[in-house]
């Protein structure tokens, strides 16, 4: 078991390098020159020039490119070129803002959407089963930013119950968390439903019910236990694609996340904000993953015993 | 077999239908109607069954695929899936209590704890997510007042029983071959000793060898704790390893029943002489099996009169038309057949019988 979690955070040294290199590869060739950017309007040759090579922007991209990777390895993500702060500490006073609003998100989808699913699957065909399956079909096809717009709208606006962008207090995260939770919610009531709706029907639950167990206990014990690997999986996915969806609702919302510091940067060529800022992401995203699949194992001996096979 | 039928038209003076006979019946099931209703139309899976079993006796139930063997144990338990099951009519007697009538929760206390069932397909009939042990005492913990390590040391118990190492409790139902896990599972059933056991083709599902272990183990089972068994099967030859009596199924009726003996050496009923005529002989080289002529009759579409009268030889127009009623043939045997009833007469049906096996 440790030496299948080593051997994936092992694996994420690859991927970051990859991931590191395309954004810097796609960056390097979009046009716009953060040298002009920083310095204005008005400036003279050798100003340009001094600035070019102070941030190392005359050497060649490959060599840029190394020394980016050389300092990240050390811990040194640079300085904005923008605003001049040290990278690491922009993003750290960003994350914890991203990752509150995703977690809160995903809480409020799982649940709502595991138990919504399970009675969906168990009153298969029932007022319950048909209104929750309409309503994930909405929150599959709504894009978030709309969504987001219209609880403003409605809400924020409208009602006045809950501030559309004011971070001072908890009410400030119900919207941006119930836009960002849209989709995901969907997905796992969906995932619950029709993985409860096969596992239902196995023999093993006509075994438990022989044996006088009672249908709550059945369902959850027996049926949720077993149906539990793709919702996980999908809570898994949808946990990172929030991390990226966050980058829409945190626009949307002004929320000081890690997502809008991204957008922001990437039309000022902020190159090592924006770089770090999807390392980050996808650091995120992996280990996520790696706990999802950590997860398997406690949920399914059947996973486990091949982990503990699968030394190599 | 000598008091064979002199009378040809009356169908009265006959005993009765079997569930009268026996007082000290455990179970006992009267005009069981069920039917399986899909979009496009109904399926009669058991028309009017009538079964009983006594106390410490193992009954087996045989018949071929579809013949709705299995819809009648589950129903005994209320276990069929609803929709699209529904038990249409009849009544289920155990202990004085009529099963169609007891509420959930009365159910549940005797799922489990007075009736257990050992269902057909071991690999698929146990949980994958829980160790073997723990689904024994969970059983045990749902229908005994015990603390946690009494129901362990219990289950652990039920293991060797069976013949599983108490050493593998805490072990899941992938480390388990076949056999083993259907050993598992007779463990379960037998766990809070049981008045009846209801085992749906324990063995099917089997290869040969082990099956022989695990009947061997259930005949053991049984003479010890004096448990009542149902047994559900298509193969005679088990039927004749573990059974008491046996009960042959057709079209969700039952065509014949009697001892052991009595059906094995005199069947009376032509299904039941078909049946036994499709067994290979060793004593005799065979080109070709011998089948029964024809197929099952569709469910949703059952014959008029005798449900087996398109694959009967000696079926005449009468057959097709009347329903036959169970008669009484001698000792405890019944048979529900127009000729048996004395309706018509088939010396060549009675030759048959008379030469038995």
């Amino acid at each position: 078991m440790y030496r299948f979690i080593l051997k994936r955070l092992l694996m994420l040294i690859p991927v970051l390098l990859g991931v590191s290199f395309i954004v810097y590869t796609i960056l390097s060739f979009t046009p716009g020159d953060p040298v002009q950017m920083m310095l204005g309007d008005n400036y003279s040759e050798e100003a340009y020039n001094a600035l070019q090579a102070e941030l190392g922007l005359d050497d060649p991209f490959l060599v840029q490119y190394g020394r980016f990777i050389v300092n990240a390895v050390q811990g040194d993500f640079g300085t904005s070129y923008s605003t001049g702060n040290p990278v690491a500490a922009e993003i750290a006073a960003r994350l914890p803002n991203t990752i509150l609003l995703s977690a809160c998100a995903m809480l409020f989808a799982i649940l709502i959407g595991i138990p919504l699913g399970v009675i969906s699957a168990t009153h298969q065909y029932s007022a319950v089963d048909n209104i929750s399956m309409v309503g994930a079909l909405f929150g599959v096809s709504m894009p978030n930013f709309w969504l987001g717009l219209m609880l403003i709208v409605i809400f924020a606006a409208g009602l006045g119950w809950f501030p559309s962008s004011n971070f001072e207090t908890w009410g400030a995260l119900v919207l941006p968390a119930i836009t960002l939770s849209a989709n995901s919610l969907a997905m796992i009531t969906r995932m619950t439903r029709s993985s409860m709706l096969e596992t239902i029907r196995q023999d093993y639950i006509r075994t438990a019910r022989a044996k006088g167990l009672k249908e709550s206990v059945i369902t959850i014990r027996h049926a949720l236990r077993n149906a539990m690997i793709p919702i996980v999986t999908t809570v898994g996915l949808q946990f990172g694609f929030s991390l990226g969806g966050a980058v829409l609702v945190e626009t949307v919302f002004s929320w000081p996340g890690i997502g809008r510091l991204l957008v922001d940067r990437i039309g000022l060529k902020d190159t090592p904000v924006v770089v770090a800022c999807v390392l980050v992401l996808a650091t995120m995203f992996t280990i996520i993953n790696l706990c999802i699949d950590i997860l398997y194992a406690f949920l399914d001996p059947r996973i486990r015993a091949q982990y503990k096979t699968a030394k190599r | 077999m000598e008091e064979k039928k002199q009378h040809k038209t009356a169908l009265p003076e006959k005993e009765p239908i079997p569930s009268a006979q026996a007082p000290e019946a455990l179970l006992d099931i009267r005009g069981l109607r069920v039917e399986y209703h899909t979009d496009e139309d109904v399926v009669y899976a058991v028309n009017g069954l009538d079964l009983t079993i006594g106390k410490g006796e193992s009954l087996g139930l045989v018949g071929e695929t579809g013949a709705g063997k299995t819809t009648t144990a589950l129903s005994v338990l209320r276990l069929i899936a609803d929709p699209p099951g529904k038990i249409m009519g009849g009544e289920i007697w155990f202990e004085g209590e009529d099963m169609l009538q007891a509420k959930p929760a009365r159910l549940r206390e005797i799922r489990g704890s007075k009736i257990s069932v050992i269902f057909q397909d071991p690999m698929t009939s146990l949980n994958p997510v829980y160790s073997v042990g723990d689904q024994i005492a969970e059983v045990i913990h749902q229908h005994e007042k015990c603390s946690k390590e009494e129901g362990r040391r219990k289950a652990g118990d039920m293991l060797e029983m069976v013949g599983i190492p108490r050493a593998r409790y805490d072990e899941y139902p992938h480390q388990f071959s076949g056999g083993m896990k259907q050993r598992v599972v007779i463990a379960m059933s037998i766990a809070c000793s049981p008045e009846l056991i209801l085992a749906d083709e324990p063995t099917t599902a089997l290869d040969v060898t082990i099956q022989a272990q695990v009947l061997e183990l259930m005949n053991e089972l049984k003479e010890k704790l004096r448990t009542s068994l149902l047994l559900i099967t298509h193969d005679l030859g088990v039927v004749a390893q573990v059974c008491d009596r046996v009960a042959i199924m057709y079209a969700g009726e039952i065509v014949e029943s009697g001892t052991i003996a009595e059906v094995f050496d005199h069947p009376h009923h032509p299904y039941t002489i078909g049946l036994f005529g499709s067994i290979p002989s060793l004593d005799e080289t065979a080109e070709k099996l011998k089948p029964i002529q024809g197929q099952m009759p569709d469910p949703t579409e059952l014959p008029e009169g005798c449900a087996f009268a398109p694959r009967c030889p000696y079926a005449t127009e009468a057959c097709r038309t009347h329903k036959p009623e169970m008669t009484g043939v001698g000792g405890t045997q019944m048979v529900r057949c127009l000729a048996h009833q004395g309706v018509f007469e088939s010396p060549e049906l009675m030759e048959e019988v008379r030469h038995g096996r």
